[in-house]
């Protein structure tokens, strides 16, 4: 009879039901590693939890350390209960955990994906993961291009049976642009753009979508938000904590590779770009591209006077005195590793052109802040007495991404009196904190996200490359010279950072 | 949430608008006299009588971290031939903003007795904080009239009820279908719909993979579990589930147990769908699925935990299962739900309708 008459989505096509991911399976390499325990599971069992995993779905660690898979599930689970400090279900628990499973294998063997392969087709038929594959490469950076070749070699690099594979990269992307170029043409090779799933999760966090939201839900920014209106913009992203146990990986890496080719560059797109069409991948990513496409390439001398670097030395940090870079654990006593950056940027595009944009992000400074600010230029006139308005500074938007977040505007405001006196008030809209509703983990949204096949707030090949290649005259300069600035912890980094903004007549901003 | 109350008890009498106003933002100023933010995305009107005030003044003060709002809670009794009006204010600040920064929710609670309790809409409306939604809230299952003839109707944008407040479930379902079915009459939304969003997604999930989207077709046999006072939900459900999947209405028994069997035509043949009074905890306790094949799906909540196994059977086999937590479900987290959404919900009207179509067979 006519059952082809119920569709699909019958019981689906209603806007208070959430959109459900499809079936699947997803397996993390370097599934032993912390990201695993601290960040994938747990983001996982709270989707499951919140009805959002699909009955039918796996996770198959896989990594060298030989493991039952009740072994593995039972660290997992203790991890879990220490970070949620007991509240785990039993049953939810339970019910997720029966879908993890772990492989003990070398990464960069063949016969691990073969055996891989079995696997998943086992849990195809078990627990009807019809096909679909996530590849999760949490594994060192290193082994990223060997794992992606076998995956390819195996043929997992489509699902089975019509099903869909996806892979997903952590950063770094790269170490620069020639090895990011490497990087994404190898994974290339064997999988399509629309499959690689590149993650920061810094795009995950509700803070930082928010700016979408504040400029292209709101029709009275956009129309200012241009050189004729704007005199320049600063960009802060400020950590008041030490590299702590990370030196080794920081001694590698510098606050450029840490923070500003992924964190500060995906701030500065957000705040620079154009309206995208519609919020999906394509159009927001493209329009990404095209901002980090027109910021001006530095030359040498360029880089001379508009890029400053620093590392921090001794100093004090809310009360406590805190050891410099140098003297942190794995960190070499001589290193000039800079965990400070400075850059004066220009978006060589009509909305941009003439507008500096100042940006920096550094370690151990005086608190911890990620802040865009847009400083507009001063009124062309001012009808009153130069006197009255000695206390009047330009009208400037400042965007709070953390902590307190929130939009500060600055405007002139008369002082009550017979005379007519005008000052600058800061008029702080904490919207942030009108909503007080825990805002989900970034890994949630992006699992989600991944699952539900939105790279919408993933990155794409050519903003990792069009990142690196702004920075790449930057790191050859630096590193051909030995000679880096200190400043004191606690401090808003040395003092050449603030003649990059001075030389202009301006001056940094305090968050 | 941290947050602290601060209030203007009621008995300063009749107040002016302006008067209201000032004693609010009084009551915004902090010690140290600076300003607490006022953030608002809504007003939300409430309706409601002596004894359920303080369960009201309770949810809104949760709802004020998501929902930052302008309450106005009006108690009326018209029965009272002398006039009186007393108003009381209070705001509750939360300080989760950091930066020593309040961000402050308000409430009016006006009590009015005789004539004026006829007009509340000439009380509502000058409170109303412009350019924002309203929503109107009966918590205790009252049903409006028409807009053309409820004032307070008329102001909302939006109209929360709840058909599962009072004894006769069917009598309210069908008023509300009657209210709906006014062309003028805003958006209506009700808790004992919202509490079944979770349950309609996990139901929706076991058909969700495309091998198991057939099955939607061969539906023989649906049985409901719910606990006396949650019919409402049982025939809501039952209303949801034939209209999205074309089923049309046959018959409608009662039970020996309280219960009833509802018949449906369905695409391959009659479906029967038997909804059965439990005594229980959970409101709704199991939904099961017969399919004409071997396939059963079921849905259900143990009695003393918070979390839902949903499975999928071929025979006696479990071929498929999971276990999630069904979220909270008390009247300010459905109340929650209603205030997110905008607009007519159109899924809910359809299954309302085929809920009063059904029993009026």
């Amino acid at each position: 009879m006519a059952q082809t008459q119920i569709t699909p989505e019958a019981l689906r096509d209603d806007r208070r039901l959430p959109k459900a991911p499809e079936p699947g399976a997803m397996v993390i390499f370097g599934a032993s590693g912390d990201l695993t325990r601290r960040k994938l599971i747990p983001a996982l069992y709270d989707l499951a939890a919140q009805r959002r995993l699909p009955m039918e779905f796996a996770v198959v660690g896989l990594s060298r350390s030989p493991m039952s898979h009740e072994e593995f599930r039972d660290r997992l689970r203790d991890a879990l209960e220490e970070q949620r400090d007991g509240g785990v279900s039993d049953d939810v628990w339970e019910s997720f955990s029966k879908g993890i499973f772990y492989l003990a294998g070398d990464s960069r063997k063949p016969e691990t994906y073969e055996e891989l392969r079995g696997f998943l087709g086992e849990l195809d038929e078990e627990r009807g993961t019809q096909g679909n594959r996530m590849f999760y490469l949490s594994s060192s950076p290193s082994l990223f291009p060997t794992i992606v070749e076998r995956l390819g070699e195996a043929g997992m690099n489509q699902g089975e049976g019509g099903g869909y594979a996806r892979i997903v990269i952590e950063k770094p992307f790269g170490r620069d642009l020639m090895s990011a170029r490497e990087l994404n043409a190898g994974i290339q090779r064997y999988f399509e753009e629309r499959q690689i799933y590149r993650i920061d999760h810094y795009l995950g966090k509700e803070t930082v979508q928010n700016i979408l939201a504040l400029r292209f839900a709101n029709g009275i920014f956009e129309p200012i938000w241009n050189q004729h209106y704007v005199d320049h913009v600063q960009i802060t992203v400020a950590e008041d904590i030490g590299v702590g146990t990370r030196g080794a990986f920081y001694e590698e890496a510098g606050a450029l590779r840490d923070i500003v080719q992924n964190h500060l560059m995906q701030v500065l797109c957000l705040t620079a770009m154009e309206p995208p069409v519609a919020f999906d991948a394509e159009s927001v990513r493209e329009e990404k591209v095209k901002v980090l496409r027109a910021v001006r390439r530095m030359d040498d001398g360029e880089v001379e006077r508009s890029a400053v670097r620093g590392q921090y030395e001794r100093g004090w940090v809310w009360g406590e005195e805190v050891p410099g870079y140098r003297e942190e654990e794995d960190v070499d006593p001589s290193s000039t590793t800079e965990t400070f950056v400075a850059l004066r940027l220009f978006v060589d595009n009509w909305r941009w052109a003439g507008v500096p944009f100042y940006v920096r992000a550094g370690k151990r400074m005086p608190k911890k802040a990620t802040e865009i600010a847009v400083q507009f230029h001063a009124a062309p006139h001012t009808p009153f007495s130069r006197n009255g308005t000695e206390g009047l500074e330009p009208n400037v938007l400042v965007i709070r991404v953390q902590p307190d977040e929130g939009v500060s505007l600055k405007i002139g405001a008369k002082v009550p009196g017979s005379g007519f006196e005008v000052r600058s008030v800061n008029m702080d809209l904490l919207y942030g904190s009108a909503f007080l509703e825990e805002a989900p983990d970034a890994y949630q949204r992006l699992l989600l996200d991944l699952m539900l096949g939105d790279p919408t707030l993933f990155i794409r090949a050519d903003e990792t490359e069009g990142a690196w290649s702004i920075l790449e005259p930057v790191m050859k300069h630096w590193s051909e010279s030995g000679e880096i600035p200190f400043y004191p912890a606690g401090t808003w980094g040395p003092e050449e950072a603030d003649e990059l903004p001075e030389r202009d007549g301006r001056g940094w901003r305090r968050p | 949430m941290i947050g602290e109350s601060r209030a203007i008890p009621e008995g300063g009498g009749a107040m002016s608008v302006a008067e209201i106003e000032r004693g609010l933002a009084r009551l915004r100023a902090n010690d140290d006299g600076t300003l607490g933010a006022r953030a608002s995305v809504l007003n939300l009107i409430v309706v409601t009588d002596e004894e359920s005030a303080e369960g009201v003044a309770r949810i809104i003060n949760e709802l004020s971290g998501r929902y930052p709002s302008r309450a106005l809670v009006m108690i009326a009794d018209p029965e009272e031939g002398r006039t009186n009006l007393e108003i009381g204010l209070s705001v509750f600040c939360n300080t989760r903003g950091g930066a020593g920064t309040n961000v402050c929710a308000e409430v009016v609670t006006i009590h009015v007795e005789g004539p004026p309790a006829e007009h509340l809409e000439s009380l509502a409306g000058p409170l109303l904080i412009p350019d924002l939604p309203v929503f109107l809230w009966y918590p205790n299952g009252d049903i409006p009239a028409s807009p053309r003839c409820d004032g307070m109707a008329a102001l909302a944008g939006r109209i929360v009820l709840d058909t599962g407040a009072v004894e006769d479930t069917e009598g309210s379902l069908r008023a509300v279908a009657e209210l709906v079915s006014y062309e003028e009459t805003p958006a209506v939304g009700d808790l004992q719909w919202a509490a079944l969003s979770t349950w309609r997604s996990l139901v929706a999930d076991l058909f969700a993979p495309p091998e198991r989207a057939c099955e939607l077709g061969k539906i023989r046999r649906v049985e409901v579990q719910y606990a006396p006072d949650a019919r409402s939900r049982a025939l809501l459900f039952s209303g949801w589930l034939s209209s999205c999947l074309g089923w049309r209405p046959e018959s409608a028994s009662r039970a020996e147990n309280g219960g009833r069997e509802l018949v449906f035509s369905g695409p391959s043949g009659p479906v029967t769908v038997r909804l059965t009074p439990n005594e229980s905890d959970a409101a709704l306790r199991r939904v099961r699925i017969f399919c004409d094949d071997e396939y059963t799906f079921e849905v259900s909540r143990s009695r003393e935990s918070t979390d839902a196994r949903s499975a999928v059977l071929r025979g006696d086999e479990v071929v498929g299962e999971r276990t999630v937590h069904l979220g909270p479900s008390d009247t300010g987290a459905l109340l929650g739900e209603e205030l997110r959404l905008v607009g007519r919900d159109e899924v809910y009207e359809a299954a309302l309708r085929r809920a009063v179509e059904i029993l009026g067979r």
